[in-house]
């Protein structure tokens, strides 16, 4: 698992306050239950606060379209980053 | 006596504390998620009252966090959130799901995106009938909410956006957005009726920075109102608003003394080594903040002082420092010793008759401000960053002192309390008690309700705990109803005596049917406990009563955590027991036939 795999983890744990979840690169929204479209938001937007990043309008839009990971978060995260993990 | 309904173990405590408006929005939500755990699991508190969010854009977000403050404020809130885009139809239906759910609050969560601009160009007749059109449609909203439901309308006024295309002639053009913006808010703060309460978010967008307030990005892709980090001082600043209506914001500010009103300590630094005044930079912050104080003070909240030191040493300085703003006559209650600062604290609340969850402790030191927390939860003990030139915003964030109005009473409250102290001080002198009270001087005047007593009785209703009979909280309509309807007897008590004038102090409401008056409500300001009031008061309902040709008067006492001290109330004023009504209730009753004779006080007529 990578770090950055890792600390997105704490994040989706500490939004639906459930330690058990566990993701990895493929999971998408349909497989965990109460994963919805607020859900989906409200990741993105403590995932910009935790990194200090900002996705544009467009990048959040791909974020939301069907068949988007957790994967595609990742990438859009190191894209704005520059990490290498 | 805790009531069996508030859910205070440690863990529940501790999350409560933990919820505070500079919270970030994922801590936020996380929180929120566990409220509803925690709700599900049976968690409640002291309070509760249903709130509709009624909004054109996504308010999920708002109203979890709505629910969240107000439940750090000890306050259940059962939310309703119309479904997306229905605003107008929720209202405007009858039979919609906002009336079934019967709220005692609806949010009108409006936004500048709902403004129906004037077009470019138009000429300064057509914006203002353009403004009126925006004022009236949501004044009759807000009507059509309150007249269906009885609920208090808490309307957002409107923020201007950050641009300004006409620059530095925004706000003189007729055709600016912000000119516009600024003209609505005027129209909706005119003739505001009892009913509406106005919520400043365009203040909290200046607050914020217009920039920052709004962004964009997410408006486009979800229709958030504002940008999501600021969801969190938004609905922190509803849920205060909320708090205020039912009587639950704080009243009195408790401040320590050593590096949180001067720099330095004064039991070892002495008056010259203390930083505060002109010229030091770190004193001036202290002086800024002193001042803040003041006005607080000033605008009706209380003030202690509670301070670890040799109590001349913590007066000197505000009877003879230069750069002191606050001085003796300031303080209602001034506590310094060394005790723990919780025995004190506990002491300043029982000398100036107010619960503990009224009080704010404001202290520079960690070790205490934890003392607090975990001793008296009630108390609200906000973080105090390092550098007193942010100790007005570390307070100020909080919304503590939030306020629905402010009435001629709340300007002189801390001259209240401190004639009051005196008064007690020359009691221990006075030879016997009927000898003291005849020495006060008092006069009342009493009457019905009537426009000029209505904010003040409806304030009283409010917020009085500890000499309330029934602790009912009618809203300003409510009383405003009882007050025309020739059923009931309506009566309020002005008291004045040597020291000055107390203003408003007790008010009572009764509803007759056939033969019998039954008193509904029955409240006292603690200020002037034990003076004859109620004796009077009481004589006074008696001859109304026998002029309606009553022979009877049934009154009711309603055991709360808070109101122990009127159980004995009735059997005081001679009223026999006659029943148990609802819960843990009793009543009495008074047979007002001819043998019942007037009740005697030293109370003399016209306080006013």
């Amino acid at each position: 698992m990578s770090s950055l795999l890792e600390e997105v983890t704490g994040v989706i744990r500490e939004l639906f306050e459930d330690d058990r979840i566990a993701v990895t690169e493929s999971t998408s929204a349909p497989d965990v239950e109460g994963w919805d479209s607020l859900m989906h938001l409200n990741i993105i937007i403590a995932v910009e606060q935790r990194y200090r990043i900002r996705f544009s309008t467009a990048e959040i839009a791909r974020l939301k379209e069907p068949g988007q990971n957790v994967g595609s978060l990742l990438a859009a995260i190191r894209a704005k980053t520059g990490a290498s993990a | 006596m805790p009531s069996p309904r508030d859910e205070s173990g440690p863990d529940s405590r501790t999350f409560r504390q933990g919820i505070t408006p500079d919270m970030g929005f994922a801590a936020a939500s996380a929180a929120a998620r566990r409220l509803k755990k925690l709700r599900r699991a049976g968690a409640s508190s002291r309070a509760s009252t249903r709130v509709a969010v009624l909004g054109s854009h996504t308010t999920s977000q708002l109203s979890a966090f709505l629910e969240l403050f107000l439940f750090a404020g000890g306050i259940d809130g059962v939310i309703y959130e119309a479904p997306y885009g229905l605003m107008r139809h929720e209202i405007l239906d009858p039979e919609s799901e906002l009336y079934r759910f019967a709220p005692q609050f609806v949010v009108l969560a409006g936004s500048r995106r709902d403004l129906s601009l004037p077009p470019p160009g138009a000429r300064h007749q057509d914006v203002v009938h353009a403004a009126d059109a925006v004022v009236t449609e949501w004044r009759t909203l807000g009507r059509i909410a309150h007249e269906r439901s009885g609920c208090r309308v808490i309307q957002n006024n409107f923020e201007a956006p950050a641009w300004r295309t006409f620059g530095n002639l925004e706000m003189n053009h007729p055709g600016a957005i912000g000119e516009f913006v600024d003209r609505v808010n005027r129209g909706l703060r005119q003739d505001a009726p009892e009913w509406l309460t106005l919520h400043d978010l365009d203040g909290l967008a200046a607050s914020v920075g217009r920039w920052q307030w709004g962004d964009e990005r997410y408006f486009h892709l979800a229709k958030l109102p504002c940008a999501p980090e600021h969801l969190t001082i938004y609905a922190h600043s509803l849920a205060a608003l909320i708090s205020a209506h039912l009587g639950r914001s704080r009243k009195c500010l408790v401040l320590d003394l050593d590096n949180t009103l001067w720099g330095g300590v004064i039991g070892d630094d002495g008056m010259r080594g203390l930083s505060l005044g002109a010229g030091d930079p770190v004193g001036e912050a202290y002086v800024e903040f002193q001042r803040y104080v003041r006005a607080l003070s000033e605008r009706g909240v209380v003030l202690a002082v509670c301070s670890k030191n040799e109590e001349s040493n913590a007066r000197e300085p505000f009877e003879r420092h230069p750069g002191m703003v606050l001085k003796l006559d300031d303080i209602a209650c001034f506590v310094a010793n060394w005790e723990d600062k919780a025995t004190n604290l506990a002491r300043i609340a029982e000398t100036l008759n107010l619960g503990l969850d009224a009080l704010v402790f404001v202290d520079d030191l960690p070790h205490e401000r934890a003392l607090v927390r975990s001793l008296l939860p009630d108390v609200a003990v906000p973080e105090l960053p390092a550098d007193p030139a942010d100790y007005i915003r570390a307070i100020e964030q909080h919304r503590y002192f939030e306020v629905v109005s402010v009435t001629q009473e709340d300007l002189q409250r801390t001259a209240f309390y401190r004639s009051d102290m005196q008064r007690r001080f020359t009691g221990s002198s006075a030879a016997d008690l009927d000898a003291f009270l005849q020495s006060l001087e008092m006069r009342a005047s009493i009457g019905p309700i009537g426009p000029d007593e209505l904010a003040r009785a409806t304030q009283l209703i409010g917020k009085s705990n500890q000499f309330n009979l029934t602790t009912r909280r009618h809203s300003a309509t409510d009383v405003q109803r009882m007050a025309a309807d020739p059923r009931w007897v309506t009566r309020v008590v002005a008291l004045a005596d040597r020291f000055g004038d107390q203003g408003l102090i007790s008010v009572l409401l009764a509803e007759q049917r056939d033969d019998t008056l039954f008193i509904d409500t029955w409240l006292m300001s603690c200020r002037v406990l034990k003076r004859g009031v109620e004796q009077l008061l009481l004589n006074d309902v008696v001859a109304i009563a026998r002029d309606r040709g009553i022979c009877r008067i049934v009154g009711e006492y309603d055991p709360t955590s808070k109101n122990a001290l009127v159980q004995d109330h009735y059997a005081r004023l001679g009223f026999a027991p006659l029943d148990n009504g609802d819960h843990c209730a009793t009543r009495w009753q008074l047979a007002v036939g001819a043998g019942w004779e007037p009740l005697s006080h030293h109370i003399g007529g016209s306080a006013r």
